[in-house]
C-alpha cells in the first residue's frame, strides 16, 4: 500500500468518525427541535377573543369591560356574516318550514277547538287543510314551476275573508318568503346545498362559538369558538374550501380535491360570506400574541382540549421528590459503606452485583414487580385501598435511581482527597465522625450531582409507574394512597390514547415539552454542577 | 486503645500528649456511634441485595402459575397471541420473541458502529476541549424520557416516514430501530470511550513509532486492546434496547406477527416490553392471562441479568488490564 493511500484512508476514517458524531448531534436536535418548537406554542401563540372569553369566564382573569368591549366590536361584524347565513338558509331550511306550516294550521286548529263549530268554522278549517298541503307540498317539490303554481295557490287565497282574523294569516307569510328565495336559489340543487351548508354552520360555530342569545352548549369546548389563531386559521379553510375526495380508479389511492366555496355557492346569496370571511377574520377574533404561563398551572378540562397541565407537574413533582426521599438516604449510606467500610469481601462483590443488575432491570420488570409487591402484596396487608398508589410509584422509582444515587456517591466520596480524611483522623475522630463531618461535606456537591440526575431519571420514567402510579385523567390526589397524573404518563396517553388531545395539537407537545424542559433543566444543571466541581478538585 | 509514639532514646522525639484515637471510655458517644453506624451502615446497604431478591421472588412468583400450566411449550413453539380468549386461549410468544430480537439487533447494527466511531473520535482525535464540549451533549441525549422518543416517534417520525416511503403506517420496526438506535448511542459511546482512553498510552505511541497512521493505530491496535470494554459498551446499548418499553410501545404498531418476508421493516411488530405495557392493565388479576404476562417479565429480567453478568466480567477485566497500565 502506497503512503498516500494510507494517508488519504486515514483523512477518510477520521471524517467518518467526525460524520458518526455530527450525525448523532444532529439526531439530538431533530428529534429537540420540533418538541421544543411546537411545544413551546402551547404556551406563546396568538390567542384570540374566544380565548380571552374563555380565560375571563373560566379562571377569572383579563380585564372584563375591556372584553366586554372587544366582545361587542367582533360581534357586529360577525353579524353580517350571520345576517349572509340567516338569509340564505331561510329558503333552504324547508323542514323548518315545513314544521312552522303544521304549527299554523294546528293554531288554526286549536282556535275552534272546544264547543260546535258553525258552518264557515268548517269550511276556515278545511281551507286551511288545503292550504297547508299546498304549501307542504310546495317546500317539498324540487321542481321550480310545481312550486310556483302551489305557491300561487297558496297566495291567491291571501285575502280571503274566510281567513280574516285567524291564524292562517300565517300561510301567506311563510308563502311569500319562500316565493322570493325559490326565485333565487335554483331547487334542483337544494339537497347538495343542505349538506355544504351544514358544514359551513359547523365550521362558523366552531371558529366563532355559539352565536350571542342562542342557548350555551353543556360542554365547555363548544361554549367557545378557536381560541388560538392558528387554530382559527385551519377552520377558516375548512369554511373556505369543500373537500372532496375524487375516485382515481382501482387499487389507486383517492386524490384529495380543494373546491373553493364560493364556486360551490356560486350565484347564491350565501357566496358574499366567504370574501367577508377571508377578509375580516381578524376582526371577527382579533388575535394577539400572548404568553399563556398559566399552562403550568392550570387543569385542563375537555380532556385535554383545553387549559393546561399544572397536575400532572404536582403529581411529577409529588412522585420524584418522594422517590429520591426514599432513594437517596440508602442510596448515600450504600455508597459510604462502600468507600469506607467494605474491603473487597464477598459480600462487596454480592452487593457490587446486585446494584448493577438493579440498574440493568428493564423498567418494565420494575412496574411489573410494583404491581406484585407493593400494589398486590403491601398495600393491603398495611390497610391502604387497593389499587395503584403514589406511595406505590414513589417506591418504585425509588427502586429504579438507586443504583444511579449509589454510584454517583460513591464517585464523589472517592473523589475526596485522602488528606482531609487522614487530617480528621489524626486529630482523633472516629471514623464515623470523620466520614460524617469532613469526607461528606466534601463529597456533598457530587452527591447533589447524582440526586439531580436521578431525579431527572426518575421524572421521565413511564413504565415502572404504568400500573402503580399514572392515570391519565382524574382528580387531583389528596392522599398519597391515592393514584396521580404525571408528565410522563400524560404525554404517553395523549399521544396514543386521547382523542380529544388529537384535536389539539400544541396541548399535545406542550406536554412532553414540559417533560423534557424539566428534565434538561435538571440534567443542565448537573453538568454545570459537575463542570465547576471538577474545577475545584483540580485546584483550579 | 492507645497509640503511643515509640521514640528512640538517642533521637529528641516530639511527645505526642493526646492519643491519636479516643478511647471508647473518653469518647463513648463516639465509639457508640461508630458501632452503630457500621451496624446500620451494613443493615441499610443490604437494601439493595434484598429489592434484587424481592425482584426475582415477586415476579418468579407471580409468573409460577404460567409454568405449571401445560402451555410453556406452545409459548416457544406457537405464533398464536390470543390470551385474553375466553374459549381457546393461546400463547404463542415467538411473534413478540421476534419482535424483540428484531427491534434490538436492528437498532444495533445502527448504533453500534455510529457509537463506536463517536467514541474513537472523542478518546483519540478531537482535543480535550471539544471533548468536552461533546460528551454533554451526548449525554443529554441519555437524559430525555423514553416516552419523549416515543411521542417523537409516534407523532413527528411516522408521519414522516408513511408521507415519505409511502408506506401503509408510519408505526413499524423501521421507525423504532431508528428511534432504538439514538438511544442506546450514548451508552455505547460512554462506555466505549471509557475503555478506548483507558487501553495504555504506550500502546499508541509503539504503533505511531512504527510508523502507522492513526486510523491504522485505532483499528489495529487500540481497538483491539480494548475489546472487552466495546463487546461490554454493545452489550449494554443491547439491554438498553431490549428493556425499552414506551418507545418500542408508542413505535412499533404492536401487532402480533411475523412480517413476511421475515426481514420487512417496514412492517409493524410487537415486544416482550409493548406486550407486558400493553395487555397488563386490561388484565384482570391471578387469570392465566395474567400469569403469562409476569412469565415474559420473568424472561426478560433473567435475560438481561444474564447480560449483566457478562458485562461485568467483560469491564471487570478492562479495569484490571488497564490497573496494569497505570
Amino acid at each position: 500500500m502506497t503512503v498516500n493511500l494510507r494517508l488519504l484512508l486515514n483523512k477518510l476514517f477520521t471524517t467518518l468518525a467526525l460524520l458518526s458524531v455530527l450525525l448523532i448531534v444532529a439526531a439530538l436536535i431533530g428529534i429537540l427541535a420540533p418538541i421544543l418548537w411546537r411545544g413551546g406554542s402551547a404556551v406563546v401563540f396568538k390567542d384570540t377573543l374566544e380565548f380571552r372569553r374563555l380565560q375571563l369566564e373560566q379562571f377569572g382573569r383579563g380585564d372584563p369591560q375591556e372584553i366586554e368591549r372587544e366582545v361587542h366590536q367582533a360581534a357586529e361584524v360577525r353579524q353580517r356574516a350571520y345576517d349572509l347565513l340567516d338569509r340564505f338558509s331561510a329558503g333552504l331550511d324547508t323542514k323548518d318550514l315545513q314544521t312552522k306550516v303544521r304549527q299554523v294550521h294546528t293554531q288554526v286548529v286549536e282556535q275552534f277547538a272546544g264547543g260546535d263549530m258553525d258552518a264557515q268554522q268548517r269550511r276556515t278549517k278545511t281551507l286551511s287543510r288545503e292550504l297547508r298541503d299546498e304549501l307542504l307540498e310546495a317546500l317539498d317539490t324540487d321542481d321550480a314551476a310545481q312550486a310556483e303554481q302551489h305557491l300561487q295557490n297558496v297566495l291567491s287565497h291571501k285575502d280571503d275573508p274566510l281567513l280574516r282574523q285567524t291564524a292562517a294569516q300565517g300561510f301567506a307569510v311563510i308563502a311569500e318568503q319562500y316565493h322570493s328565495v325559490i326565485k333565487r336559489v335554483d331547487l334542483k340543487r337544494r339537497a347538495e346545498y343542505a349538506t355544504a351548508l351544514g358544514e359551513v354552520r359547523e365550521e362558523l360555530c366552531a371558529l366563532l362559538g355559539p352565536r350571542l342569545g342562542d342557548p350555551q352548549p353543556a360542554l365547555i369546548e363548544k361554549q367557545y369558538g378557536a381560541t388560538r389563531w392558528d387554530a382559527a386559521q385551519q377552520h377558516l379553510d375548512r369554511l373556505l374550501y369543500a373537500e372532496s375526495w375524487v375516485e382515481q380508479g382501482q387499487g389507486v389511492a383517492n386524490k384529495k380535491v380543494r373546491i373553493p366555496r364560493d364556486e360551490q355557492f356560486a350565484g347564491t346569496d350565501l357566496a358574499a360570506l366567504f370574501p367577508l370571511l377571508r377578509e375580516h377574520s381578524s376582526e371577527m377574533l382579533l388575535p394577539q400574541w400572548t404568553c399563556y404561563w398559566q399552562y403550568f398551572i392550570d387543569d385542563n378540562f375537555s380532556g385535554h382540549y383545553l387549559g393546561g397541565c399544572g397536575p400532572e407537574i404536582l403529581g411529577t413533582l409529588l412522585i420524584t421528590v418522594l422517590s429520591i426521599v426514599f432513594a437517596l438516604p440508602l442510596g448515600v449510606v450504600a455508597a459510604a459503606h462502600l468507600v469506607e467500610c467494605a474491603a473487597d469481601s464477598l459480600f462487596t462483590r454480592i452487593l457490587r452485583t446486585c446494584i448493577n443488575t438493579l440498574a440493568g432491570v428493564p423498567s418494565i420488570v420494575f412496574g411489573l414487580f410494583g404491581l406484585a409487591f407493593f400494589v398486590i402484596y403491601v398495600q393491603p396487608r398495611l390497610g391502604l385501598p387497593p389499587g395503584s398508589s403514589i406511595l406505590a410509584g414513589a417506591l418504585t422509582l425509588a427502586l429504579l435511581v438507586l443504583p444511579v444515587i449509589i454510584r454517583a456517591s460513591e464517585e464523589a466520596i472517592r473523589a475526596v482527597p485522602r488528606a482531609y480524611r487522614e487530617a480528621s483522623l489524626s486529630l482523633g475522630a472516629s471514623r464515623f465522625r470523620c466520614f460524617v463531618g469532613v469526607t461528606l461535606p466534601a463529597a456533598l456537591p457530587g452527591i447533589l450531582t447524582g440526586l439531580i440526575l436521578s431525579m431527572s431519571r426518575a421524572a421521565g420514567e413511564t413504565a415502572p409507574i404504568l400500573f402503580t402510579a399514572g392515570i391519565a385523567m382524574g382528580k387531583i390526589p389528596q392522599s398519597l394512597a391515592q393514584p396521580t397524573r404525571t408528565l410522563s404518563y400524560g404525554s404517553y396517553d395523549m399521544a396514543v390514547g386521547d382523542k380529544m388531545a388529537a384535536l389539539a395539537p400544541h396541548n399535545q407537545f406542550g406536554m412532553v415539552m414540559t417533560l423534557v424542559a424539566v428534565v434538561l433543566i435538571l440534567n443542565i444543571v448537573a453538568i454545570v454542577l459537575r463542570g465547576r466541581l471538577s474545577k475545584r478538585l483540580r485546584g483550579l | 486503645m492507645q497509640i503511643g509514639t515509640q521514640t528512640q532514646p538517642t533521637q529528641q522525639a516530639v511527645e505526642f500528649t493526646r492519643p491519636l484515637l479516643l478511647s471508647p471510655a473518653q469518647d463513648w458517644l463516639g465509639w457508640l456511634l461508630g458501632r452503630l453506624g457500621a451496624g446500620v451502615l451494613t443493615a441499610i446497604t443490604a437494601t439493595s441485595v434484598l429489592a434484587v431478591g424481592l425482584i426475582f421472588l415477586f415476579i418468579l412468583r407471580e409468573a409460577w402459575p404460567f409454568f405449571q400450566s401445560g402451555h410453556v411449550w406452545e409459548a416457544f413453539g406457537s405464533k398464536q397471541w390470543h390470551p385474553e380468549s375466553a374459549t381457546a386461549p393461546a400463547f404463542g410468544m415467538l411473534t413478540i420473541f421476534y419482535g424483540s430480537a428484531v427491534v434490538t439487533v436492528g437498532s444495533l447494527l445502527v448504533a453500534a458502529p455510529l457509537g463506536l466511531m463517536a467514541a474513537m473520535l472523542l478518546s483519540d482525535i478531537v482535543s480535550f476541549r471539544v471533548r468536552q464540549a461533546v460528551k454533554p451533549i451526548i449525554e443529554l441525549l441519555a437524559a430525555i424520557p423514553s416516552v419523549a422518543y416515543g411521542f417523537f416517534a409516534a407523532l413527528v417520525l411516522a408521519p414522516f416516514l408513511q408521507q415519505h416511503l409511502g408506506l401503509p403506517s408510519g408505526a413499524n420496526a423501521l421507525n423504532c430501530i431508528l428511534m432504538l438506535s439514538v438511544m442506546a448511542i450514548p451508552t455505547i459511546v460512554s462506555v466505549a470511550e471509557d475503555s478506548l482512553s483507558s487501553a495504555g498510552r504506550e500502546l499508541r505511541e509503539a504503533s505511531y513509532a512504527c510508523g502507522a497512521t492513526r486510523a491504522e493505530t485505532l483499528i489495529k491496535v487500540v481497538v483491539p486492546a480494548a475489546h472487552n470494554g466495546i463487546i461490554a459498551a454493545v452489550i449494554l446499548g443491547m439491554m438498553r434496547a431490549i428493556g425499552e418499553t414506551m418507545l418500542v410501545w408508542m413505535a412499533s404498531g404492536n401487532a402480533t406477527q411475523v412480517p413476511t418476508p421475515w426481514y420487512d421493516l417496514t412492517q409493524s411488530v410487537r415486544t416482550m416490553t409493548a406486550t407486558i405495557a400493553g395487555e397488563m392493565g386490561e388484565t384482570p388479576k391471578d387469570s392465566q392471562h395474567y400469569f403469562a404476562l409476569f412469565a415474559v417479565g420473568l424472561m426478560l429480567l433473567v435475560f438481561s441479568l444474564g447480560l449483566n453478568l457478562v458485562t461485568e466480567y467483560l469491564l471487570s477485566r478492562v479495569r484490571k488490564s488497564s490497573g496494569g497500565h497505570a
